[in-house]
Order: C-alpha cells, then sequence, then structure tokens
C-alpha cells in the first residue's frame, strides 16, 4: 500500500516536471516582453523588476505589427470561411454515398497526402505561379493558396464527422418529404455543426501558424503576416531582445487562448483524427 | 431504403424523372469544388515544379530548356549530400527521442489521470503555437548574452555552452528544441493507443506470471504498434520539411552545421535565385517524401485492421 502510494508520488512530481519544462519557456518570453533594456541584460531575472509594454509598443509604432495583425486576421478568416465551403460538401459526398471507380477512397487519400506535404515542397512552384499571374505580395494569393491547403483538411477532418452522424436520422427526413437538400439544411447541419467548429478551429490554428508560404510569397508589410513579421525582426548585425519576446507573445497568445477553450478539437486535429 | 447508393429517394420518385437523375449525379457534384482546390495545391505544383528543375533561370528569369543541367548540379554538390546528411541524422535523432520519451511519458501517466486536463493543456502549448514563435522562445533561452540556459550551466559549475555559437552544440541545440515541441505529440497517439489496447492479453500474460517490463516488451508495445506506427511516419515526414524554428535559430549555420535540406533548398531558390535548381532538389526530395506517403497509408490501413 505505502509502495503503492509512494510510487504514485513519482508520478505526480514528474508530470508536475514535465509540465514545468513545457511551460518555463513560455514564462521566460512572457517576463523579457515586460521588461526594460537594461534589466534584460542586468542577469537573469524570473519576474520583470519594473514591468513595461515599451516593448509592445515598439512593435506596433515602429514595425508594422498593427498592419501584420490584420493581414493575418483577414487571410485567417477568409481562407477557413472558403476553404470549409469548398471541403464540406465533398466530405459530405465521401462520408454518405458510395461512388463509382474507389472515388472514396481515392478522394480521402488524396486529402491526406495534400494535408501532409511538406510546405518545402510547395513553395518554388506556389512562387513562380503567383509570379505568373501578379498575386505575390498580395492578401488574395495568400487567401488562394491557403484556402487550397486547407480544403484538405476540411475534406479529411469534416469526412470523419459526418461519417458519424447516423444515417438512420437522415433518412428518416427523407422519408418526411424533404429532399436531399432540405435534409442537409435542416437535419445535418445542425448535427454536424461541433465537426465544423472542431475543423475550422484547427484550420485557424495552422493558418495563423504558417511561416513558409506566407514568407516566400510575401515582401512587404502590405501583405506579411505575423509570423513572417516576427522574423522580420531578427538578422543584420543585432537582435533586439525585448520586441522580439513581445512579438513571440503576439504570435502565441490568440493561439494559446484557443487552444485553452478546445483543446479537444485541436488535439483531434494534431494527430489527424486519431485521437479523439 | 439504403443510402450508400445513390438511388432515387421516395421523394424524388414522385417528381419529375428530370430531378432523379440530377439526385443520382448530386454525390458527384458535391465533390467537383474541393477537387479542383486539390489538384491546384498537388498536381499543378507537382508539374509547375518539374518543369521548372527542367528550366534555365538566369537571375531569377526563365531563360529556355535547362536539360538534366540543374539534376547534374545538385547531384554533384557536395553541400547538396550535406544537408541530406544533416537532415537523416536530425530527423532519425529526434524521431527516437520523441518515440522513447512519449511512449515512456504515456505508460507512466496512463493510470494517474486526475489532472488530464490541465496536463494536456500545458503539454500541448509547445506544438499548438507557431513553430516561428518556438524559435523566438529557445533563440531568447539560448542567448549567451541575455538568455537563461548559460546561466543555468554555470550555475551548475559547468563552462557556459553558448549553444548557438558552436557547430555541434547549435545541432543538439536544435534537437532539443524539436524534442520540446514534439514529445508531446507521440505521448497523446501513445496514451490514446493504450487506452484502446484490448486488456484482457495483458492481463493473462500477468496472471502467467510475466513481470512489467516482460508484458511490456512483449505485449504492449507490440499491440501498441500499428496505432504508434502511423504517428511515428507523419512526424517523420513533417521533420523532413523543419523550417521555421532553424530559419529563426541559425538559418543552417554556423557554417552548416544544421543546414537541413530545407533550408538549403529554400536559400538556392530565394537568396541565389536558382529556381531551377532549387526545384531540382525538392523534386528529389518529392520521391523520397511520396514513398513514405504510401509507407503511410499502408500503416493507416494496417492499424483500421488491427483496430477495427
Amino acid at each position: 500500500m505505502t509502495r503503492r502510494r509512494l510510487s504514485s508520488i513519482l508520478v505526480y512530481l514528474t508530470i508536475l516536471l514535465v509540465m514545468a519544462i513545457c511551460l518555463f519557456p513560455f514564462w521566460w518570453m512572457i517576463t523579457l516582453s515586460l521588461k526594460h533594456r537594461v534589466d534584460i541584460f542586468a542577469g537573469p531575472s524570473l519576474v520583470p523588476p519594473n514591468p513595461t509594454l515599451d516593448n509592445y509598443a515598439q512593435l506596433f509604432n515602429q514595425n508594422h505589427f498593427g498592419s501584420f495583425l490584420m493581414n493575418s486576421i483577414i487571410v485567417v478568416v477568409f481562407s477557413t470561411g472558403l476553404s470549409l465551403l469548398i471541403g464540406a460538401p465533398m466530405a459530405y459526398s465521401l462520408a454518405r454515398f458510395r461512388l463509382a471507380a474507389r472515388l472514396n477512397s481515392l478522394g480521402l487519400m488524396a486529402a491526406l497526402l495534400v494535408r501532409i506535404v511538406p510546405p518545402i515542397l510547395l513553395v518554388v512552384p506556389f512562387y513562380l505561379a503567383l509570379a505568373d499571374i501578379g498575386l505575390l505580395n498580395s492578401l488574395l494569393g495568400l487567401i488562394i493558396v491557403y484556402t487550397g491547403i486547407n480544403t484538405s483538411f476540411v475534406v479529411w477532418m469534416m469526412q470523419s464527422f459526418f461519417a458519424e452522424i447516423p444515417k438512420e436520422i437522415e433518412e428518416a427526413a427523407l422519408v418526411d418529404g424533404d429532399n436531399r437538400l432540405s435534409a442537409m439544411r435542416r437535419v445535418i447541419l445542425p448535427l454536424a455543426m461541433p465537426g465544423f467548429a472542431a475543423t475550422a478551429i484547427f484550420v485557424v490554428v495552422a493558418t495563423y501558424n504558417e511561416f513558409l508560404l506566407a514568407l516566400t510569397l510575401t515582401g512587404s508589410p502590405k501583405a506579411q503576416t505575423v509570423p513572417v513579421g516576427i522574423s522580420t525582426l531578427i538578422g543584420k548585425t543585432q537582435v533586439d531582445w525585448g520586441p522580439m519576446a513581445a512579438a513571440g507573445v503576439i504570435g502565441v497568445l490568440p493561439i494559446l487562448v484557443f487552444a485553452a477553450i478546445a483543446q479537444r478539437q485541436i488535439v483531434r486535429g494534431l494527430t489527424m483524427g486519431a485521437v479523439k | 431504403m439504403a443510402t450508400p447508393n445513390p438511388t432515387p429517394t421516395p421523394g424524388a420518385a414522385r417528381s419529375a424523372p428530370w430531378f432523379a437523375r440530377v439526385e443520382r449525379g448530386f454525390p458527384y457534384v458535391l465533390l467537383i469544388p474541393a477537387a479542383i482546390a486539390l489538384l491546384a495545391v498537388s498536381v499543378f505544383p507537382l508539374y509547375q515544379g518539374i518543369e521548372a528543375s527542367f528550366t534555365q533561370f538566369v537571375f531569377g528569369r526563365p531563360k529556355g530548356s535547362a536539360g538534366f543541367d540543374n539534376y547534374i548540379n545538385v547531384f554533384t554538390d557536395a553541400t547538396f549530400w550535406d544537408s541530406m546528411w544533416t537532415t537523416v541524422r536530425f530527423v532519425s535523432i529526434v524521431l527516437v527521442i520523441e518515440t522513447v520519451l512519449g511512449l515512456a511519458l504515456a505508460l507512466l501517466v496512463q493510470r494517474e489521470l486526475k489532472f488530464v486536463r490541465v496536463f494536456r493543456m500545458s503539454i500541448i502549448a509547445p506544438m499548438t503555437v507557431a513553430p516561428v514563435a518556438v524559435g523566438v522562445i529557445w533563440r531568447l533561452m539560448y542567448a549567451s548574452d541575455t538568455g537563461i540556459v548559460d546561466p543555468l550551466f554555470v550555475a551548475l559549475g559547468q563552462k557556459a555552452p553558448e549553444v548557438l555559437s558552436h557547430p555541434e552544440t547549435a545541432f543538439w541545440g536544435l534537437v532539443v528544441v524539436d524534442v520540446w515541441e514534439w514529445t508531446p505529440l507521440l505521448f497523446l497517439l501513445a496514451l490514446a493507443g493504450l487506452q484502446s489496447l484490448p486488456q484482457e492479453p495483458l492481463e493473462a500474460a500477468v496472471v502467467d506470471g510475466a513481470g512489467p517490463f516482460r508484458v511490456l516488451r512483449e505485449h504492449t508495445i507490440p499491440l501498441l504498434m500499428p496505432v504508434l506506427a502511423v504517428g511515428i511516419v507523419l512526424r517523420l515526414i513533417d521533420a523532413i520539411g523543419t523550417f521555421d524554428q532553424i530559419f529563426v535559430l541559425t538559418r543552417g549555420g554556423p557554417g552548416t552545421s544544421t543546414q537541413l535540406i530545407s533550408i538549403y533548398a529554400y536559400n538556392t531558390a530565394f537568396n541565389f535565385t536558382q529556381y531551377g535548381q532549387g526545384a531540382a532538389m525538392l523534386v528529389t526530395l518529392f520521391v523520397l517524401v511520396f514513398a513514405l506517403m504510401m509507407v503511410v497509408l499502408r500503416l493507416m490501413k494496417r492499424a483500421q485492421r488491427v483496430a477495427g
């Protein structure tokens, strides 16, 4: 009995240690973002001695973070909305009908493959294509590219949500005199709402975080998103640590708030649906 | 009335015949928008990439066919092979560490799940935030003048490592970052797998007198493998493309010590505007990644058979 309790204590100590390792780097960044320049160089301290918001003010006044945030929001909203609109019908079709030519598994496979291709393999073609049609360094170009990529994720994830809705409910609606479209609107859509929410949450997070494509396809604060904006603070000869920490906080804060509200959905997305 | 086949529904049968025909095509019409979008981000870039890899670019502008020149340049380029080797080394090291750590953690906490919500919340934070932000976070930790890692080593009576300033420590510094960011993913997958395992074979083994390590080696891990393998290969593909964190932390340096293939291909295409050579590199890499993707599909089918 005591041995069991001892091992239990050890397990909890390990859990605490793992949590500390996961969270401490975030804390370090937050404290740096609230420190004056002198305090940053005054040796390590775990709490800012004279907290200040100067670093944040500098980002918005001198480093275009207002535009970066605005660009990110526009790109995220439009590409998430469009990819749901485009991807959900395919997901529904794949989940509900037995299609000819093994389209059901082919469609899912295609979605999965597009989803897991490392973005580095796509940058050169996308760059050349957007250059051809004059959409480099534009929000529209980014929205088009992200919508395409996000569609793969919507198809993959929504298919599993639609498949979880019992067919009988839909059949009952059809017997009641609904046609396919009205049954979809009256019965399926309300039941699929949690699925839409989970999918949207994951797509929002993935789009807000995306860096490599945004880095190559944009070139000025006119179209650059937050991650690219963060990277513009680095380089040249010296790094200004305070503003960089503040930029990092701006990069992670919306996502962490999201994750706190919807961790189940995010876990499901990150594990490609393996963890429900 | 079976839905799997798009046979006319009672409602449709009563209406005009044209409507029944429309309904039969309905499931296929639903596919069209997404099919176009998916082709636009898969087949199209592949085609464009292959085309670019056979094109000669001068100052970033296409100047006619290059034949196999770009490929020859890539394959005879020592730096290309160097960064391929760095990639292989990086990916295999992080995968082994992340899998072992993730599995160990999952085994440890699987019976003590009182705080699972708080625990999961903190453990998913590193992999949920932008990889660029992960880079920033660790840049702040590693910084030689203002960071926390160097003072920590000094406090423990060691020499300050100045992680990002030396080739070998920079490489291992990036390994640490990747392990910090992605071990949670393998932990979650392993935990989900453990919780879905059938209990009977495990209990039977215990009854037969097998010790905990034998149960683990001979029963738990083999049962877990089909599910875990999918996660490992997905992570493998993802790790091959690691870019953002390295771009923020070292840009491939010092020297070429952390120059993974993604960083080198990016530099070739966008810093030196050698789009043709960059594309040739990426087409080569794509062939490798595609082979891995086929492995994923096979593993997923097998995992489904085992689970279902």
